[in-house]
């Protein structure tokens, strides 16, 4: 019956995974999202097959414009001159056409149709075209010079900080940060509803009776934050295997995804990692103050993992301002606006380094307070305590007696 | 094995515990017996290091210590709040609660079978907790409070929420608990139940202690060691029975007897000149106080029946 604080703390881990990981659902659920994605995929084939066949325009007049020009392009055009009015006013009613056009001069022509088509943007460009050859002509100017007067100016981008990453990397770094929101926001739920239904149900104190406070909550912040990580590694799983489709249908991506640099990916895992432990930290705290998460305020902290995503934007804006290198620093918010500024823009070696310790001292530091409030807000039924009494709690601890490392007891 | 040293426990204004000291021995049943706010659960949980005293020491024997540390691993408690993992299969809630115990998967699994198996709900182990009817659900917390065999078990109402027969099931185990070596600390409001199975009991009142000992010492302690069952054919001086302070005396609301019992020091000849006196006798009853005349002794029942007369 020997056991250590490791061996229990493991037992909760595994308990809470086990409690919210169903991956048997998972893969029925990925299986029937599977199914209806072939059954769509079939419908919009089809649907699409119908959509993307070249429309026929009968252009009942060409105005000032050579018919020739309106060869060799998406659209079919029809010369619409060879019937009468009445005769394509039929094909028109039968749908043999899907449009007549008519041009009244250089610059006008209408065009007739059901209803608004998206050809019909083609359909203007074409117009567009011809009409500008036709007044190369007019004015006899050299097509050459006109491409020379028209074209746009290069501009060469010589960035102090070098190239710092590719398109993939950005790529990555916008995934990197949506699954870890993503991990946070499902660890949250878990962690409310795990905790609010321990309270509810009753179970705490015979839980407390036989591990501490902190033994419970470090296994619960690490099960919880495992069922997070584990949908999110599910759902990249299944990201992965779109790819392989996508490369074994001929679509070059094993070239793109060459191009990650794997040390961002190792830091942007990192920071992921240890912000969600951070995070579920904090919640778990957060969690055993609230008796019904129906009514209670401090259910409104679920969205504070938002902020530093939404300050991740402002990057995009100057990544270099002293503000940004704070915050990518700042453990609240630098597993979102460090990964945001590696892409954008050079980063000396030591900051990331930085970001993962102080956001490692973080998270241990919410296990830390978060256990204390944990300790006294289980064994708090029918109101919820105030912000001073948390503040108390998390400076001076509770005081509930029981340590796994032990209160010495009079023995 | 536990000793309670002068302990005292206030909350804000009221004090739950106040310089409460009491010891339990090896191997006996101890019963924990009081009204509503007598102090019992804060004792408990001070015993538990739930909650820490204000002043005072608890004392706990060296079988329960390891490593100079309570050995919460030799506790088995079942709270008063019950509750258990609803949505959990039993075994698996079982196993998972003994593993917290220091139990091992193997040894959980094999203890927890053994335990439903004597419940009669063995083949119930693979369904969620939430199928069972609430008296199943109280066994699978009881047997989860002892799975793992302790050295010292706290039982906080451990009848609760049974019918008579399971009643008297859960007291043959915690006798046989009690036999096989776990010191038992209980907690609980069956007078009847208790009194047939603890060696010695505890009478709080507003943190402190009334009177402790065993059945025979507490009879002693009380002057309750008679009772005598009486109907009256004419109550002239109900006065006489209910406003002497040196009777208790209740009346059973059904068949209109009055239960009279002797304070500390009053005779049986001066009893019955109390009850002569109030009254023409049609029949009287002698018995022994048992728990719960003591108990409603101790408490002043009587005076709830002046009131509502």
């Amino acid at each position: 019956m020997k056991s250590n604080i490791w061996k229990i703390t493991w037992s909760v881990t595994v308990w809470e995974f086990n409690r919210f990981f169903k991956w048997m659902d998972l893969v029925k659920g990925a299986l029937l999202f599977a199914g209806f994605a072939v059954v769509g995929g079939v419908i919009g084939a089809w649907a699409s097959g119908q959509a993307i066949q070249p429309p026929k325009v009968a252009v009942a007049d060409f105005g000032p414009f050579n018919p020739d020009r309106f060869e060799d392009s998406f659209i079919q055009f029809q010369d619409g001159t060879v019937f009468s009015p009445d005769s394509l006013e039929s094909l028109y009613q039968e749908e043999a056409i899907d449009g007549i056009l008519t041009i009244s001069d250089v610059n006008e022509a209408s065009i007739r149709v059901n209803s608004d088509r998206v050809w019909i943007l083609q359909l203007e460009q074409i117009l567009n075209s011809v009409r500008v050859d036709y007044k190369l002509e007019l004015f006899d100017l050299d097509p050459v010079l006109f491409d020379e007067l028209t074209a746009g100016m290069t501009l060469a981008k010589d960035f102090e900080t070098g190239e710092v990453s590719t398109l993939p990397d950005k790529i990555l770094a916008g995934v990197a940060i949506f699954l870890l929101v993503m991990a946070v926001f499902m660890g949250f739920a878990y962690q409310f509803t795990a905790i609010t239904s321990e309270k509810q149900q009753r179970i705490t104190e015979q839980v407390l009776s036989a591990i501490s406070p902190q033994t419970w909550i470090d296994g619960k912040i690490l099960g919880i934050t495992g069922v997070g990580l584990a949908y999110v590694a599910f759902y990249s799983v299944i990201g992965l295997l779109g790819m392989v489709v996508f490369i074994y249908l001929g679509v070059p991506l094993q070239e793109t995804i060459a191009l990650v640099n794997p040390l961002f990916l190792i830091t942007f895992l990192m920071l992921a990692l240890i912000g969600t432990l951070m995070w579920n930290a904090f919640l778990a705290g957060i969690a055993a103050t609230i008796d019904d998460p129906n009514t209670s305020t401090k259910s409104g902290f679920m969205m504070m993992p938002l902020l530093p995503v939404s300050l991740a934007f402002l990057t995009l804006a100057n990544p270099d301002t002293v503000a940004m290198k704070i915050l990518g620093l700042f453990p609240i918010t630098s597993y979102a606006v460090m990964p945001a500024r590696m892409v954008l823009t050079g980063v000396a070696w030591w900051e990331p380094v930085v970001a993962l310790i102080l956001i490692a001292m973080t998270a241990w530091l919410f296990r830390i307070l978060a256990g204390r409030i944990f300790a006294a807000g289980m064994m708090m039924y029918g109101k919820e305590p105030d912000w001073k009494q948390m503040l108390r709690w998390m400076a001076k601890g509770t005081e509930t007696g029981q340590t796994d490392s032990g209160n010495q007891p009079n023995a | 094995m536990i000793s309670f040293h002068q302990v005292t426990k206030q909350y804000s204004r009221v004090r739950a515990v106040d310089e409460l000291s009491f010891t339990v021995n090896s191997g006996e049943i101890f019963a924990l017996l009081g009204p509503n706010g007598a102090g019992k659960t804060t004792s408990v949980r001070m015993l538990l290091q739930l909650i820490r005293p204000d002043f005072g020491e608890i004392r706990y024997g060296n079988e329960l210590i390891h490593d100079r540390k309570l050995d919460r691993y030799r506790i088995g408690y079942l709270p008063e709040e019950r509750g258990i993992y609803q949505d959990s299969p039993i075994l698996k809630t079982l196993v998972y609660l003994a593993s917290l115990r220091g139990m091992s998967t193997e040894e959980a699994r094999s203890s927890s079978l053994k335990w439903l198996e004597q419940f009669g709900i063995a083949d119930r182990a693979g369904d969620k907790v939430s199928t069972l009817s609430k008296g199943n659900q109280q066994k699978v917390q009881f047997i989860a409070s002892v799975i793992h065999n302790p050295l010292f078990a706290i039982l906080d109402e451990p009848f609760s929420g049974f019918d008579p027969i399971n009643q008297e099931i859960i007291s043959g185990m915690i006798r046989e608990l009690r036999n096989n070596g776990t010191t038992i600390l209980i907690s609980a409001h069956q007078m009847q139940l208790v009194e047939r199975i603890a060696d010695r009991i505890l009478l709080l009142a507003d943190g402190k202690e009334l009177m402790s000992g065993t059945m025979d010492e507490l009879r002693e302690q009380s002057g309750a060691g008679q009772k005598l069952e009486v109907r009256f054919s004419e109550l002239l001086h109900p006065e006489n029975l209910t406003e002497n302070d040196r009777i208790t005396t209740v009346q059973d609301d059904d068949t209109g007897a009055w239960m009279v019992m002797p304070k500390s020091g009053v005779s049986l000849n001066d009893l019955l000149q109390i009850i002569t006196e109030a009254g023409e006798i049609e029949s009287l009853h002698s018995s022994e106080a048992n728990l719960h005349d003591i108990f409603i002794q101790s408490f002043g029942i009587k005076t709830e029946v002046k009131s509502e007369e």
